[in-house]
């Protein structure tokens, strides 16, 4: 039985539990690689270039682990929500950067709105690259949305009412696939936590309301993926004492947004920068002066 | 006996200590190279300032801070470890209550402080890249064969500083090159450092920041007047250099090491106690992390670099 690969980068943060459950359904093997260590970062630096950023050398990192472990990738090719919500240069080269650099099979679809190529088709696609009829692929993808629609309410509603937590509260500004990456923003969640604080996750907003409410900073930004997160920061400034934003060195989108929201709000906020060198120390003195400044006291 | 309080400031180019009693006088102070070793430096350290203690005083609290706060505070036991803003932000209001801002430019971080109502409001710290810091302008100086101390003097001297562009000290220093062979006097590409830092300075760290007065400038390189000399200029506003602002971290540390007092006596004799410590690579996962065991006459006392917090 063929075996699908899930690289745990990028894509899987959006789009991972809708790829499990669709082949759930199908009854299709898969193998998703593990969370990100050192051995994988640095195999991803191997096959990458110096100008990627670090959440796509890592990227590469968990292809390469998966190369001999399965027969098909599963990568798509991620070009707009419609023209005012595009996304980074990564998610639209993955496929081809993949397919260059890797001798492996690839499950592939388009994400273009702007041209009506849209997830539904592209799970239908892939059905068909299984062999699996129109129709089994349908029923597959109904299942696939409506159990991710469901839980990604219960992690909004969740997420959402950490608001009114009475702890000090810190929305977490970045991208989920740095966020919940093992080697990127897990030691930062995990020292906030430890030091008594709610942290807000800003991709656990309804994107609806956020990508809209994106636009009370700037109406000019077409990134749809900082949008949403600036948005989210629109939507919880009242309710939140300080923002953190992290971003993956050398970001593109994130160089730009973030730049532009800090010079616009009044709410205390820190940046931090990753690169693969990074050692806690440095980031630790930003955290903990941070947290002793929203809270006031010495 | 008096008592009084010791406060350890380790940075990556300098360490500062200062003992205080129960009102905030300067007992002693020093400030000594850290040359790479915080432990060596922190030896040396505190024999100076042991020598300088009369003897009618009692050390009752020890802080660290710096970037080797973590190490340093087991090596002297200290009753508290703190971030280096904090420290900087307590140390500075205990002789400015009125302070709005602090600038501090330091041997590789700089950072802004916004004070408001004896409580911070907003700070921030370079990120990835330590350009235009203290480590910086000692490169360029060695470049230009001076020395840091005498780098400031020679940039009151200019009329006409050069444009230099700071963001890199890769550019810079191909700048520096070029400004030197075409024939630009030694002054004027001085004095062009020292504005491109406050330059620098500004655009980086400070973007977006409202800078009020009182504007109170430390850390390292505000014992450069070329650089203070800048900032007045494109500020507009009048920059106060406290004569120990280069102790303002210790001191800060040091008032909080009285404030978290537990009211044990510490000794500064350091001669009889073993540190040492231990650098093992752990290889029990794909992640092996780099560990640091830390003895303290010969007992493991702390270990740090593990991912997984088995160690």
């Amino acid at each position: 039985m063929t075996k699908v690969g899930i690289a745990r980068g990028i894509f899987y943060y959006y789009y991972g539990d809708i790829w499990k459950n669709f082949f759930d359904y199908l009854k299709v093997p898969y193998i998703i690689s593990p969370n990100t260590n050192k051995e994988i970062m640095e195999n991803g630096m191997k096959y990458a270039n110096d100008e990627m950023c670090l959440a796509f050398k890592t990227y590469l990192g968990h292809v390469s682990y998966l190369i001999d472990k399965c027969d098909y990738l599963i990568i798509p090719r991620i070009d707009n929500y419609k023209l005012d919500n595009q996304t980074c240069t990564n998610f639209l080269s993955a496929y081809d950067i993949v397919k260059n650099t890797f001798d492996i099979k690839i499950l592939n679809y388009n994400i273009a709105l702007d041209k009506h190529q849209n997830l539904k088709q592209g799970l239908i696609n892939i059905g068909k690259q299984l062999g699996f009829s129109k129709e089994q692929s349908k029923k597959a993808y109904k299942y696939a949305v409506g159990l991710y629609k469901k839980d990604r309410a219960r992690d909004i509603t969740i997420n959402m009412g950490k608001l009114n937590s009475n702890k000090t509260k810190i929305l977490l500004l970045a991208h989920p696939y740095n966020t919940y990456d093992d080697l990127i923003g897990r030691d930062i969640i995990k020292y906030l936590n430890a030091n008594n604080i709610e942290v807000i996750f800003s991709d656990k907003f309804d994107d609806k309301i956020t990508n809209k409410l994106s636009e009370k900073i700037t109406k000019d930004l077409y990134f749809k993926y900082s949008k949403d997160n600036i948005g989210a920061l629109i939507y919880a400034k009242d309710k939140i004492d300080g923002v953190i934003f992290l971003s993956a060195f050398p970001c593109g989108p994130d160089s730009l947004t973030n730049e532009l929201v800090m010079r616009k709000i009044d709410i205390p906020h820190i940046n931090l920068v990753l690169d693969s060198n990074s050692s806690f120390t440095g980031i630790e003195t930003r955290l903990e002066s941070f947290i002793d400044m929203l809270k006031g006291g010495f | 006996m008096k008592d009084s309080y010791l406060g350890v400031d380790i940075g990556s180019i300098s360490t500062k200590g200062v003992i205080i009693d129960d009102d905030n006088n300067i007992i002693t102070s020093s400030y000594i190279w850290t040359e790479g070793n915080p432990i060596k430096a922190v030896r040396k350290l505190i024999d100076i300032l042991k020598k300088d203690l009369p003897n009618n005083y009692q050390i009752k609290g020890i802080g660290t801070t710096g970037s080797a706060r973590k190490l340093i505070g087991l090596l002297l036991k200290a009753n508290i470890v703190k971030n280096e803003i904090t420290a900087h932000a307590v140390g500075t209001l205990t002789f400015y209550p009125n302070v709005r801002t602090i600038l501090e430019i330091g041997g590789q971080d700089s950072k802004i402080i916004l004070i408001k109502n004896g409580i911070i409001t907003n700070y921030a710290m370079n990120t990835l890249c330590a350009a235009g810091t203290g480590s910086f302008l000692s490169s360029q100086a060695k470049r230009l064969g001076l020395d840091v101390s005498e780098f400031g003097a020679y940039a009151l001297k200019s009329k006409n500083p050069v444009k230099i562009a700071a963001r890199c000290t890769v550019f810079a220093e191909s700048d520096l090159v070029h400004k030197a062979q075409v024939g630009y006097p030694i002054e004027d590409i001085v004095a062009g450092l020292c504005k491109s830092i406050v330059l620098n300075y500004l655009n980086n760290v400070g973007k977006g920041k409202k800078i009020e007065s009182p504007i109170i400038f430390q850390g390292g390189v505000s014992k450069n007047v070329g650089v203070i000399k800048y900032f007045k200029e494109i500020l507009g506003e009048d920059i106060i250099v406290d004569e120990n602002g280069h102790l303002m971290g210790a001191i800060g540390i040091a008032v909080l090491a009285r404030k978290n007092k537990i009211g044990k006596t510490y000794s500064l004799e350091l001669s009889n106690i073993a540190f040492d410590t231990k650098a093992i690579e752990c290889g029990r996962c794909p992640n092996n992390c780099e560990l640091l065991k830390i003895y303290r006459n010969n007992e493991l006392v702390d270990s740090w670099g593990s991912k997984c917090g088995k160690y």
